[in-house]
């Protein structure tokens, strides 16, 4: 061409113009952002220093239909910090993955590790290119890095499911540390369609992966809405808990009071060990107002993980919901009890255990699964774990449980409130299984047992033997964790632990 | 269009009461009927706000984790 600057202008607005006016307007139509919309409410106003604007396909017949390849990749602020992202477009051949959209992925990972950047995903995909996988060179070409799928969660990573998501936006949500979905948007392996081919199952894509399914069976995402912009909206504030990477504490705020008096944490707890209530009513007294994000609320919903500030101070909250099976971990619990001390220990946040569970779930259900492994597995995250572990017992912790929830020297600082109990089974069990004697047959004997049984669980108990390090009463709960937290700074390493759960699997 | 919703045992026990009626407006985490298990008596809430259209156990019943408890539309 003659002329350079009409030649660049022309193929810049080619570019950025993505799949063309009609598709663009159907999205617009179904109230769906597209690719860069997302980017510009993703990053502070004002500035997306973009890479890779001029890539295109690798294949010379699909080089003037792929502007920027599919997936838009740059840098930008978020709260005035840089971070990188990967964004969809699924109006260019369905943001397939291809040869060189992989290019500009690796590349944008390379930069986030080496700088210490944030990277999001925000995610909606068909898979792969076929006409750039199809065949044994196709193959050969593709997987070309040996890491690709390998992560050290040297600096966060945030992915949004937004539409279709299979094969890549798939694949790096699970990799990522955060996942938030579009309620409609769909995360599977593969489309149904290539279901219905594969094995003749027909489910629609709902069925498949929508989000009823990943917000209570699978776990794979943490948190569901219902439009682009709050899923927007959800990673830029889970990214305002996080460092910048894993060289550096997260970030402080000044700390707030906490929504709920805890004063009135003596009567959220009911005395009566038998009788339920909600841990999130617990948890309102507690931390900083406004401050809790939730992270997988149905799934395994009796034990609660989220974070939150305390005093200012990023945590992590993980905590038995007695609303949900009665605040029993059981085997999915155990998976999130995992994932959730992987994302702590790998970015230097203080663990904070609220205690209230009635033991293991025990039962054909787990064990079928192979819950003995997993409660292995669990504790080994929780002793492995390098960050600051404070545990407050509530009401009661029984079985082997209790190691799970930080007891047995498994935290840094380990309180019990002045009306708990800790033993090795509920008394009424115990009562049951050493004296044969039970509520129905005897009421008079079991109660007599039962309150010999229970008077050598007393909080009292295990503080003597400095098993517990406090007594504390409910409404002690906040001073006293803000305390502990001031003790356990790890100051020699200025506040970074030794991540040893970084290299953890996805699940 | 409204769709039916199953609402499942969240974990094996006995049934100790019934919170619930058939055509009751249910919010999220509203008990449904409530287990005994694990010496607690634990509520299965709704999962989701709707209208309850069955209920499938009574009182003493034994039911199993996952067991359909009862339906609603949503």
């Amino acid at each position: 061409m003659d002329n350079p600057q009409h030649e660049f202008e022309e193929r810049r607005d080619r570019a950025l113009a993505m799949g063309g006016p009609a598709r663009l307007d159907r999205r617009r139509a179904s109230g769906v952002l597209n690719a860069r919309e997302r980017l510009a409410l993703l990053f502070d106003a004002g500035r997306f220093d973009e890479v890779g604007l001029f890539a295109t396909a690798e294949r010379p017949e699909d080089r003037h239909r792929t502007p920027a390849d599919g997936k838009v990749v740059g840098f930008g602020e978020i709260e005035g910090r840089r971070a990188g992202a990967v964004s969809n477009d699924m109006t260019v051949l369905g943001a397939s993955s291809s040869t060189v959209n992989a290019r500009k992925i690796a590349y944008a990972k390379d930069v986030a590790l080496k700088n210490g950047l944030p990277l999001v995903f925000l995610g909606e995909s068909s898979g792969g290119r076929i006409q750039d996988n199809m065949g044994a060179r196709g193959m050969g070409a593709s997987s070309w890095d040996p890491q690709q799928y390998v992560r050290t969660r040297e600096t966060p990573w945030a992915s949004a499911v937004l539409g279709p998501c299979f094969g890549s936006s798939a694949w790096y949500t699970c990799m990522a540390d955060y996942a938030v979905m579009r309620k409609g948007a769909v995360l599977a392996v593969a489309s149904s369609k290539v279901t219905s081919q594969a094995i003749g199952q027909f489910v629609d894509a709902e069925e498949l992966g929508g989000w009823e399914m990943h917000a209570e069976v699978t776990g794979l995402v943490d948190q569901f809405v219902d439009t682009d912009e709050e899923a927007i909206a959800a990673i830029r504030e889970f990214l305002s808990y996080m460092p910048s990477h894993a060289g550096e504490a997260p970030p402080r705020r000044s700390g707030k009071a906490p929504a709920t008096d805890p004063r009135t944490l003596e009567d959220i707890v009911p005395l009566d060990r038998a009788k339920v209530y909600s841990m999130y009513k617990v948890i309102d007294a507690i931390v900083d107002a406004g401050s809790f994000f939730d992270l997988k609320r149905r799934f395994a919903p009796s034990l609660i993980t989220g974070l939150a500030r305390l005093d200012g101070q990023t945590v992590g909250i993980m905590a038995n919901n007695p609303a949900k099976k009665g605040g029993a971990v059981d085997y999915d619990a155990c998976d999130k009890a995992i994932s959730f001390l992987v994302l702590c220990d790998s970015f230097h946040i203080p663990v904070i255990q609220l205690v209230d569970q009635p033991g293991f779930l025990v039962g054909v259900q787990g064990e079928r699964r192979g819950m003995p492994a997993k409660i292995m597995s669990n504790i080994q995250a929780l002793q492995m774990c390098t960050v600051p572990k404070l545990s407050v017992v509530l009401r009661k912790s029984y079985g082997a449980a209790y190691v799970n929830m930080g007891g047995g020297r498994n935290s840094d600082d380990f309180s019990v409130w002045n009306r708990a109990e800790v033993s090795f089974m509920d008394p009424g069990i115990a009562v049951a299984i050493a004296h044969g004697v039970d509520r129905g047959t005897d009421p008079e004997k079991f109660a007599e047992l039962r309150t010999k049984v229970e008077a050598d669980n007393s909080p009292y108990e295990i503080a003597g033997m400095f098993a517990a390090q406090s007594v504390i009463t409910p409404a002690m709960t906040r001073d006293h964790l803000v305390s502990a937290l001031a003790v356990h700074t790890r100051a020699r390493t200025n506040g970074l632990g030794r991540r040893r759960l970084a290299d953890w699997p996805y699940r | 269009m409204s769709k039916t919703k199953d609402i499942r045992s969240s974990l094996t026990g006995t049934v100790w009461k019934i919170d619930a009626s058939v055509g009751d407006s249910v919010s999220e985490d509203d008990p449904v009927v409530t287990l005994e298990s694990m010496k607690m008596e634990i509520p299965v809430g709704a999962p989701l706000d709707g209208v309850i259209t069955e209920i499938l156990v009574t009182e003493n019943d034994l039911v199993e984790e996952g067991q359909v408890i009862a339906r609603m539309s949503v």
